[in-house]
């Protein structure tokens, strides 16, 4: 059964791949639990932590100014679909 | 009194033409069409993967450019790296100014980074881990003749081999404004990336000598302004075997041959004139003077002289 937590994580993946132009990747390359910043995962770097803040606002409408909160969310493409989850709860 | 002569040794462009990595292609060129498009090679030999999914068209024909020459001429790094454009980096600036009027709030860095002029300089040098003097010449239709005159000076000072080059990209709106301001150019909109190494000594596989560079805004008499240029350089236009044009033809020359109809139209296409004239005279067919003389934009002239190495 595809929950919406699934439905959500294929959403950022696309989402991934279009604002960093990724590409050389699909949806199905980018494993749920794959470092996003470590190069045994997708090897990003600090113009596409940028990146990724801007598609926060863009796709889910979530400002993240701390800069704590980033390192956690953007651990992998599981850790920035429970931040988004969090944020829309809060 | 001549200048001393700066030598060619390495010439790479990526334009709508075989021209890259195809030495003699200047013997099977014909007008460039209205339908052509861009011929790319496999970027992927030239640029690492992370960087190349963030380069815009201009930025990966400028570096891939840049590289395949800097093999040519055998070199580890040039002294100095020095580049020419028009409109610099279009692509991205286009995509940074409709997201800013589309986008409420953040927006993505990546495209206000890569969209300023000298971006294509400042990835030649990361990409290659080049430490030295890295400038940019934006002049309209004479910034790749700025980035030459500058290019040898470094040269004459003392430098012993330059990267120099100019790089143009045509997006789709260029097209548009050319309609509404109804300015029909003979030939189509392109884009084009043309690169040299110059060095002050030949290594022994110089294509040919580059002996001066000259411009001027705002000209009067455009024959007047070449015959003193020639003068300036020992010799008459009949002695010129070859001239490039784009705009006016150079009267008295052995023939004429328009670089505009070759490459198609952008502010730096007297890039690929130059190396359609260092092809032409690296292939040894008995062609001792070449002349480009860059009028794309009437009140604009542009003149390169350039010569057979045993000249």
């Amino acid at each position: 059964m595809i929950t919406s937590m699934d439905s959500l994580k294929e959403d950022l993946k696309k989402q991934i791949i279009e604002q960093l132009n990724l590409e050389d990747l699909t949806v199905a390359d980018i494993a749920d639990d794959a470092l996003l910043f470590n190069d045994q995962g997708l090897g990003l770097d600090s113009i596409d932590a940028l990146e990724l803040i801007v598609l926060l606002e863009k796709y889910h409408g979530i400002q993240l100014t701390n800069p704590e909160e980033g390192k956690e969310a953007f651990k992998s493409v599981n850790t920035m679909a429970e931040y988004i989850r969090k944020r829309k709860e809060a | 009194m001549s200048k001393p002569a700066l030598y060619i040794a390495g010439a790479s462009t990526i334009s709508h033409q075989p021209t890259f990595r195809n030495p003699g292609f200047s013997a099977a060129l014909g007008p460039v069409g209205a339908a052509s498009a861009l011929i790319n090679p496999d970027y992927k030999e030239y640029i690492d993967a992370g960087l190349l999914r963030r380069m815009s068209k201009v930025l990966r024909m400028s570096v891939a450019c840049a590289r395949d020459c800097i093999a040519q001429a055998g070199i580890e790094q040039p002294d100095a790296i020095v580049v020419g454009t028009g409109l610099g980096c279009l692509q991205d600036t286009e995509k940074f100014l409709n997201t800013s009027l589309t986008v409420e709030g953040l927006l993505p860095p990546t495209s206000f980074i890569q969209s300023t002029h000298n971006t294509m300089a400042g990835q030649i040098s990361l990409s290659i881990g080049n430490h030295g003097y890295n400038m940019t010449h934006t002049q309209n239709t004479l910034s790749f003749e700025h980035a030459l005159l500058d290019a040898s000076m470094l040269l004459r000072e003392g430098d012993r081999n330059v990267l120099v080059g100019a790089a143009d990209e045509h997006i789709e709106i260029l097209d548009d404004i050319a309609g509404r301001l109804g300015l029909e150019a003979a030939s189509p909109l392109t884009s084009g990336a043309s690169f040299f190494i110059l060095s002050n000594e030949n290594t022994g596989n110089a294509l040919g000598k580059l002996a001066d560079v000259y411009t001027c805004g705002g000209t009067g008499s455009i024959r007047e302004e070449i015959d003193a240029f020639l003068d300036r350089n020992g010799l008459r236009a009949g002695d010129i075997d070859l001239a490039l044009y784009a705009g006016d033809s150079v009267h008295g020359a052995a023939s004429n041959v328009s670089y505009a109809a070759l490459s198609g139209v952008y502010a730096t296409a007297s890039a690929f004139a130059l190396h359609y004239a260092a092809d032409v005279l690296g292939s040894g067919v008995g062609v001792r003077n070449v002349l480009i003389c860059n009028t794309l934009r009437k009140n604009n002239l542009g003149l390169t002289l350039l010569k057979a190495v045993e000249a």
